[in-house]
């Protein structure tokens, strides 16, 4: 067979460079969101004194959930309304020279909330649809605004565990500091590499082209490495062009391929380590980082099987010569089939949302696979909120731990009671329901219309609607867009933006209540009946819960459309 | 003392007052620093750095003419020129990039089947092979449809194939086009890292540099 296994040392090397990297960028990320000094102080500390007079707020200002949770509604709101009055003017520009008009009232507001929601799903085609002032400035505003927003939650969330008086830190604090110390600095720097491996830069919009067979072709340019660098570090997932990072420009080669693999994964990777770092516990990060990469391997070894897997739909076709080359409908020839999919896997289970090739042309295994991650949307999901889920599993996986073996339920000293199980669950649970509700209204109320099509067909559009509002709802951003289902109308615009905004702020609303229950409680010492959380035996234990939890969700759904695909579709 | 010391006071909550300034002046300082100094600075910086691939790695004839871009794929079998010229994967946009891309049909559907049947049966009709017999093989990697529907890349074998067909509609010999097309395949640069590719436009352009008319 043409699959060579040695063809895996990259990726392998890839991951390898992400966890040695980890605990140190971890421990960085943490210390960003403590009272203690770090590299640059030196020149940022004045700079963000400066930022919070203006604001008219300090750090020793700390607030309790509630308030933290309307100050970030507040600015997020905030984003929202600039966004879409943004996109609904985005001709009044003067100067445009792409002669873009504004956006449908219904498809700006989608815009906006999915770009302020950390979504970055889209219901437009870039090139003919958006301003170059849309995509060169409004839209990556938002790709640093959200993630701030993620990371200041989960800086939020972690110091519930070390606090005593009820409070969980200033989110105006957090915002600006996460982009003066980890946003702004990286996102410079990595738009810089990705210049170096051959991304355009420029304010020119673009060229005409003189083909040599005759015509005229528009070459579409702008500050494509820009935004490609903050879009991927931030968990955003937004392209530049409508073929995202399967576009040559913005992805022209393994090496960039590669690379935005590295910048999707290194927050989400090393944010465990952030935890422990603040917690003041070393041992604490790995449970996660274990539990994580589990869970992505096996995402990525399945992936890489199904792909490299003759169709058999194609191995009837007499003229096409062998399939051993991998799967190559809806791919790009010069990543080579490893690096694609560690790319797409690492996109869609860091909740990034990017795309590389074509999700709609993949293996039913291969969308299935993809569809888990935004299940779980932990392992390790998007920048801050991943890791906010993830501990929900934890919190969840101990309380339940402990009632099976009659311990005392108990994390890092704090007791975990009812109340906190019922925030954790409100953020688990809130999911399938904004996931198959809109699903099965977009079905039952006539928004899509399966009549007509062949029973593979059926299963590959009702398989696209289920991972629309999954993607939509785990704040993904990726899309399968199958050619049965027209999702630019009203009804997907305005479900669409409903269930990006529960499925962002109902999560954090749960994270932050339930950093506030354990911030007003006293920190005990461990005692003879405390779970340690810091062995082999818990790691596997919390594996095995967020899977079983989520396929027990789940599993009906995924037998509707990415199932019948395979058992009854051929 | 006794027992646990007594949890500190919480803080007063700010005035919404407060709320409303902070949420707006940084919203404000936002949009200048992420929206308009970020993408400026780097665009400063890579204009001088590297700016050919920054412009769009454009490619031009002697005369000057834009051709296209390197890295944006054409329709390469149209007009008088396109029997002479190797051509790049098909595109389900016609390579229009006003378009933006294109997602092939899934893999379980007939969808499937008829479009790459009808790639294949306009491949026969064209005789892209050069290779008159009507079974001629053709690579699948040449048949399928990208993700970008602009991929400018083939691999080797599916550049080779089209040597017959290219040779016959030009007045150049097998053995050059040979050597022309090793001359442009791009290697990984390490090993597996990737996989070997030749860019089809830039092959053209070469070929056509060759024959004196580009």
């Amino acid at each position: 067979m043409g699959f060579d296994i040695r063809s895996l040392w990259d990726i392998f090397a890839l991951v390898g460079i992400v966890v040695a990297l980890a605990p140190w960028f971890g421990r960085y990320l943490g210390r960003v969101y403590m009272d203690r000094p770090l590299a640059g102080d030196s020149l940022l500390l004045p700079l963000e004194s400066a930022i919070y007079r203006l604001l008219g707020t300090s750090p020793r200002q700390s607030m309790r959930a509630r308030e933290y949770m309307l100050a970030l509604l507040g600015v997020n709101l905030g984003l929202i309304a600039f966004l879409f009055l943004f996109l609904l003017w985005q001709a009044a520009l003067p100067g445009d020279p792409t002669g873009a008009p504004g956006l449908r009232w219904d498809l700006a507001l989608h815009s906006a909330v999915s770009f302020t929601t950390n979504t970055n799903f889209t219901h437009f085609t870039n090139e003919s649809q958006l301003s170059f002032a849309s995509l060169t400035t409004a839209w990556p505003v938002a790709f640093f605004v959200s993630p701030a927003t993620g990371l200041a939650v989960a800086a939020a969330m972690v110091r519930g565990f070390v606090r005593r008086d009820g409070t969980l830190g200033n989110f105006y604090v957090d915002m600006v500091r996460s982009l003066t110390r980890v946003l702004l600095p990286l996102a410079v720097l990595f738009a810089l590499i990705l210049v170096l491996l051959g991304v355009p830069q420029t304010f020119t919009a673009f060229v005409t082209a003189h083909p040599i067979t005759g015509g005229t072709q528009t070459i579409y340019l702008g500050t494509v490495a820009s935004f490609q660098s903050a879009s991927l570090l931030g968990s955003n997932g937004g392209g530049y062009y409508a073929a995202n990072m399967a576009s040559p420009f913005a992805n022209p080669s393994a090496v960039s391929d590669l690379f935005g693999t590295f910048v999707m994964m290194l927050i989400p990777f090393s944010t465990p380590f952030a935890f422990s770092t603040i917690v003041r516990r070393k041992g604490e990060a790995w449970p996660y980082l274990a539990t994580v990469l589990i869970v992505f391997a096996v995402a990525v070894g399945v992936f890489i099987a199904y792909q490299a897997a003759a169709n058999p739909l194609v191995s009837g076709i007499a003229a096409i010569g062998s399939q051993s080359n991998g799967y190559p409908v809806g791919q790009e020839v010069r990543f080579g089939l490893s690096d694609a999919s560690l790319f797409q896997v690492a996109s869609v289970y860091c909740n990034v949302g990017a795309n590389n090739m074509q999700i709609g042309a993949l293996s039913p295994i291969g969308q299935l696979d993809l569809l888990f991650g935004m299940f779980t949307q932990a392992t390790p999901g998007g920048v801050g909120t991943g890791f906010g889920m993830l501990l929900l599993f934890g919190v969840l996986a101990i309380f339940v731990g402990g009632l099976m073996v009659g311990r005392t339920p108990e994390y890092l000293g704090k007791k975990i009671g009812t109340s906190h199980v019922r925030w954790a669950a409100l953020a688990i649970l809130v999911h399938p329901a904004i996931i198959l509700v809109p699903t099965a209204v977009a079905f039952l109320g006539g928004f899509v219309s399966l009549a007509g099509l062949s029973p593979g067909a059926s299963a590959h559009a009702f398989t696209s609607v289920l991972y629309e509002f999954t993607s939509e709802a785990a704040n993904n951003g990726s899309a399968l867009s199958a050619g049965q289902v027209n999702d630019t109308t009203p009804f997907f615009n305005l479900a669409g933006a409903a269930v990006m905004f529960l499925g962002r702020y109902v999560p954090i609303w749960a994270m932050l209540m339930i950093a506030e229950l354990f911030a007003k409680e006293e920190a005990l010492p461990p005692g003879p009946g405390t779970l340690k959380t810091t062995t082999v035996t818990y790691t596997l234990y919390l594996t095995l819960f967020l899977v079983i939890i989520t396929a027990l969700i789940f599993l009906p759904v995924m037998a509707l459309g990415p199932l019948a695909q395979i058992v009854g579709g051929h | 003392m006794s027992g646990p010391s007594r949890p500190p006071a919480p803080p007063p909550a700010l005035r919404w007052t407060t709320h409303v300034r902070a949420g707006a002046v940084f919203l404000v300082l936002a949009i200048l620093l992420t929206g308009v100094a970020y993408p400026w600075v780097v665009t400063e910086v890579a204009q001088v750095i590297a700016p050919a691939t920054a412009n769009g790695s454009l490619l031009r004839c002697p005369n000057g003419t834009i051709v296209g871009s390197a890295d944006i794929a054409q329709n390469l079998s149209a007009g008088k020129a396109g029997p002479g010229l190797f051509w790049a994967r098909p595109s389900l946009t016609d390579y229009n990039t006003t378009l933006g891309a294109e997602s092939p049909p899934g893999p379980s559907d007939p969808e499937l089947l008829a479009l790459l049947n009808e790639t294949i049966a306009w491949m026969n009709a064209e005789n892209a092979t050069g290779n008159s017999s009507p079974n001629a093989v053709l690579p699948y990697w040449w048949v399928a449809p990208s993700a970008s529907s602009v991929d400018p890349d083939l691999t080797p074998s599916a550049v080779l194939v089209q040597i017959p067909r290219v040779s016959a509609n030009t007045n150049l010999s097998v053995a050059i086009l040979m050597g022309l097309v090793n001359d442009h395949i791009t290697e990984p640069p390490l090993p597996y890292l990737g996989v070997a590719f030749v860019n089809v436009l830039e092959l053209d352009i070469a070929l056509l540099a060759l024959e004196g008319t580009c």
